[in-house]
């Protein structure tokens, strides 16, 4: 496949990177070029078989394949190339992208490059949970993929440490192939995902929840035999002398997800260390110009839908500036305040709109969440585990005097 | 009628076992080598810095030890050796950080004693020059003693190679065979195997952490060895740059070494936390963690827990670990005739050179004729390092074999290629392919890949997955199958 | 007169409803929702809980171990077991198209189960 002259080029085809080809392509790209790694497109939607995709994106109810049918579909309809089974070794700051794959090694240097690239999983070695290093531990995506594509069990009695949705999603998943999950263990005082995650994996199945706990040794020397489970304090260190023993002979980590960004770096993207992910403005372009973002690689979403949402905006933002379109106009930084772990994007350049992802530090009840004095909105509860999602239009962003430099994204305590 | 008959048993398949082999593969002589584990250096090989030195981070140099001079002769011998076999080797310097005049007069005083053994290259080095070599280095130190011989290897890789190229020149290795006890008839020696019966007329011992318990079986053993487990981090590879030389830190406490070192590979590797251990337990510990990143930290401020990939135990067997220093076994026994004991304790990567020669003079001592075979052959072709080659040397590995062109491992960069190699040469289990291509050794600790090599073991020994281990029986990763548990 | 206890799962705030229910298992009173979709779902959470199912079956004759399945629409939780032990016995066969039938009347239910992908050979 000949490669010099391709306008946007898409690292990643998950659910944000075949938006972001898809939206490349109706926005008047020629060539879009869409690279995966794996066999085929559609990223970990494969092994997410379960449903609850698409509510907001399509306005149905969908399985993770499902959602990727309708995604690949369009991408070939639309014609836009696709280059599997190949990895990308390197992004350069010129934007010069290095490919391998069976067919041999090739470099170009497409107009602009959309990363989608996704996340990777928190592993056992970077919470240091002691112990030996038996077979029977893996982190809950791994453990999904080899249940739900290869058709592999990994034990019959399996502890989950995390209570996010994935590791609820493997109880489930797992209590239906007839293994018996003993527990899922949580850090925290209150479930890490969805209540209805919670009611639907782990109620359903009889699977008890042990809050403000952790999984503080494992055992065994070959497969794992058990595994220490104590109660933790409100600083989250384990209580001595509540440990208890769990005979298990898997234990899968849920422990958080990590925006996959080595490519990233090494092209010279300045990263944010509060999301893991490329610094952007509105457009999610990042401090290497062309180079745009969005999905998961950016920061951690709870909905696919936002995935394809956030990285149609970075595919425009590429098309416009394979056009050769720069943003003019003032830049604002938006900062995160009061209980606010980070705003995505971090700047505003020119005018709106703008599509902005926050998440709180802690879970608080009866706030309000406002976006410097350009928008708010009360909240009976937010949590650490739910985005925030706020849209504002050239209006809002006019409204702005000038001279202002910083926004401050806060989550205030309402009267 | 013996499972195996042969002139030289070696026991143990670690960097000793493996280096003794290789040197008697330059020999018309019998050999075998026996390792207990499904792939070599499993043992202690695998679990230490992989750092090649004079044995100073003691900083003792005290010649009266056997296993000083040991060490010393093989440091010459290294680098040749390593690039006669193609693994890797990274000369990088050794700087030991000096934060108050009580420290710069201990290290005079060894800087003397190196001088007067032949070490001559050791050298100070003010605040200025050491921030100039390692800016992100810990500002509470004023200076450091500069030692520019030490390197670091791949212990595991040099181990495999050593044995590949025992094998290729004549010596049998088997994998997966453990002695269960040893006899002696007449002038031989019956070892009972789970294999079955080996016959052999001498016998080197370098079991390793089981170093004693073989010379038990016969009465052999007039050392005590004592377990000395040692805890070691490794550090995320984009904080490879921090530091580029091994930089060493007088510890607060006993027990405690404070090392930070970059491996060959860039990862950077920081302990060793010291305690006494049970043989067989690797387990680490929050203790034992803490303490080493507490140390770290006071070499290199800004790192923290999230920084940590992986974590890992070893052991090492100390003969005098009561005194804090040791002398190590080799030595033919007394008792025993025709039955050598190999057990350099720490450290035992750097001194495998030397040590090798040595247990062969101890051989000769004990009547066996060595007489030079002339159709040794010294090289190896060592199996592909795909990341390593130059993009014209890839491009045409992939022309040759596409398999080459497929990443398995992103983290690593270790194509199928490589991975499929590893298995033909040798590799059986998860461990056994992560220890040969670095497949699950990045960030993502094998979280892609593992559901990938997997399927590969499966498909290239031709056995169902659910029978793939991470490190022999008793090790399934994926005991069953969907839809098994529903009856 | 009993008191039943469900949580809603129509949004994030779960609340958590009793349900006051008579002798014959009319429900009287419903407290502890807010809003009314929210006292809609509880209610008939509590006289029909249903689920949709998502799993995988064998596959015969194609080079891909396992399809994704998903029944047509909710079926009685009470029957997500004994569905479970059905499925394993199904083996699909390429070619399938995503959407059609794998099997029909899952276990008395009424539904079907259908794929969610594509099946190659």
């Amino acid at each position: 496949m000949r490669l010099q002259g391709v306008d946007v080029a898409v690292i990643g085809a998950g659910p944000a990177g075949m938006a972001a080809a898809i939206r490349a392509k109706e926005a008047g790209a020629q060539r879009v070029l869409l690279v995966e790694r794996q066999e085929e497109l559609g990223g970990l939607l494969h092994q997410c078989i379960h449903n609850g995709f698409g509510l907001l994106y399509f306005g149905e109810d969908l399985t993770g394949p499902e959602y990727a049918k309708r995604f690949i579909d369009r991408v070939y309809d639309l014609g836009v190339e696709t280059l599997l089974e190949t990895t990308v070794l390197e992004i350069s700051p010129e934007r010069e992208i290095k490919v391998i794959n069976k067919g041999g090694l090739q470099s170009f240097r497409p107009k602009a490059v959309v990363l989608a690239m996704g996340c990777r999983e928190r592993t056992r070695d970077q919470l240091g949970i002691p112990g030996g290093r038996p077979a029977g531990i893996f982190t809950a995506g791994t453990a999904q993929r080899l249940v739900n594509v290869e058709g592999l069990l990994p034990g019959r009695r399996v502890v989950i440490l995390g209570s996010g949705d994935v590791g609820m999603i493997m109880a489930r998943r797992l209590s239906l192939e007839g293994a018996r999950v003993e527990a899922v263990v949580e850090i925290l005082p209150y479930v890490g995902g969805l209540i209805r995650n919670e009611v639907q994996c782990l109620h359903d199945f009889d699977i008890p929840l042990l809050l403000e706990h952790t999984v503080t040794e494992v055992h065994g020397e070959r497969r794992l035999e058990g595994v220490t489970v104590a109660k933790v304090d409100s600083h989250r260190r384990p209580i001595p002398g509540t440990e208890v023993q769990m005979e298990c002979d898997t234990l899968l980590l849920s422990v958080g997800l990590i925006p996959e960004n080595e490519l990233s770096r090494r092209a010279g993207v300045e990263l944010d260390p509060l999301t893991g992910g490329p610094i952007v403005d509105q457009w999610r372009e990042t401090t290497v110009p062309g180079v745009f973002a969005g999905g998961n690689v950016l920061h951690v979403h709870d909905l696919v839908d936002n995935c394809s949402w956030e990285a149609e905006l970075a595919a425009e933002g590429a098309v416009r500036f394979a056009k050769g379109e720069r943003t003019e106009g003032r830049e604002i930084c938006l900062r995160p305040g009061r209980n606010v772990r980070y705003v995505v994007p971090q700047r505003i350049r020119g005018e709106g709109p703008v599509t902005l992802f926050l998440r709180v530090r802690e879970m608080e009840e009866g706030v309000r969440v406002r976006v410097g004095d350009l928008w708010q909105k009360r909240f009976r509860v937010v949590k650490p585990s739910e985005q925030i999602k706020v849209e504002l239009s050239h209006k809002d962003l006019r409204r702005l005097p000038d001279g202002v430099a910083e926004i401050r994204v806060e989550c205030e305590v309402a009267g | 009628m013996a499972w195996l008959q042969t002139e030289v048993l070696i026991i143990g398949g670690g960097v000793l076992g493996a280096a003794v082999a290789r040197e008697l593969s330059r020999y018309r002589v019998e050999a075998a080598l026996l390792e207990r584990e499904p792939d070599l250096g499993w043992g202690s090989t695998k679990a230490n810095m992989s750092i090649v030195c004079q044995g100073a981070d003691a900083l003792e140099f005290r010649p009266e030890y056997k296993r000083s001079r040991l060490v010393w002769e093989s440091i010459p011998m290294m680098e040749p050796l390593c690039r006669e076999l193609g693994v890797p080797f990274k000369r990088i310097g050794e700087l030991t950080l000096i934060r108050n005049n009580e420290e710069r007069a201990k290290y005079q005083k060894l800087k003397t004693r190196a001088e007067k053994v032949g070490f001559t290259g050791l050298r100070f080095v003010d605040r200025d020059e050491l921030f100039a070599m390692e800016p992100h280095v810990s500002r509470e130190a004023v200076g450091a003693l500069y030692n520019p011989d030490i390197a670091v290897v791949d212990p595991v890789r040099l181990t495999i190679a050593l044995t590949e190229s025992a094998r290729r020149n004549g010596v049998e290795v088997h994998l997966e065979t453990e002695v269960l006890g040893i006899e002696r008839s007449g002038e031989e020696f019956l070892v009972e195997t789970n294999r079955g019966e080996v016959r052999c007329r001498f016998i080197v011992n370098a079991a390793g952490v089981y170093v004693d318990r073989v010379a038990r079986f016969l009465n052999a053993d007039e050392f005590v060895l004592y377990p000395v487990k040692g805890f070691i981090g490794i550090l995320d590879k984009d904080l490879g740059h921090l530091v580029s030389h091994e930089i060493h830190m007088r510890p607060e406490a006993p027990g405690e070494m404070n090392i930070v070192v970059p491996s060959v590979y860039g990862n950077l590797f920081f302990g060793v936390v010291l305690r006494l251990g049970r043989k067989g337990d690797n387990s680490t510990t929050k203790e034992m963690a803490d303490t080493a990143l507490r140390n770290l930290r006071k070499v290199l401020p800004g790192v923290s827990e999230g920084d940590v990939i992986h974590t890992f135990a070893g052991f090492m067997m100390f003969r005098n670990w009561e005194l804090g220093w040791h002398e190590c076994v080799v030595e033919a026994s007394r008792k025993v005739p025709r039955f050598v004991n190999v057990s350099i304790g720490y450290p035992g990567v750097s001194a495998a050179p030397a040590t090798a020669k040595e247990v062969l003079r101890l051989l000769e001592g004990e009547g066996l004729r060595l007489q030079e075979d002339p159709s040794f052959e010294p090289g190896l072709e060592a199996p592909p390092s795909f990341v390593d080659l130059p993009p014209e040397e890839q491009q045409s590995l992939i022309e040759r074999d596409p398999r080459y062109g497929h990443v398995v491992c992103r983290c690593e960069t270790v194509t199928e290629g490589e991975i499929v190699e590893a298995i033909r040469r040798g590799a059986n289990t998860l461990d056994g392919v992560k220890f040969r291509t670095r497949a699950g050794m990045g960030r993502c600790q094998g979280g892609y890949c593992t559901p990938r090599v997997i399927k590969i073991l499966a498909r290239e020994l031709g056995i169902p997955e659910t029978e793939v281990t991470k490190k022999g029986k008793g090790s399934e990763l994926l005991p069953l199958r969907s839809k098994e548990l529903l009856g | 007169m009993k008191e039943a206890q469900i949580i809603c799962v129509g949004c994030p705030l779960g609340c958590r409803a009793t349900l006051k229910v008579s002798r014959e298992g009319e429900v009287l009173e419903v407290t502890g929702c807010r809003c009314k979709e929210g006292r809609r779902y509880v209610v008939e959470e509590f006289r029909n809980p249903v689920r949709v199912l998502t799993a995988t079956v064998l596959t015969e004759g194609s080079r891909v171990p396992l399809l994704p399945v998903r029944t047509s629409s909710p079926i009685p939780k009470e029957k997500l077991r004994e569905a479970m032990k059905v499925l394993a016995k199904v083996r699909a066969k390429p070619p399938l198209r995503a959407g059609e039938v794998v099997l029909e009347d899952l276990s008395g239910t009424g539904v079907d189960l259908v794929a969610t992908r594509d099946l190659p050979s």
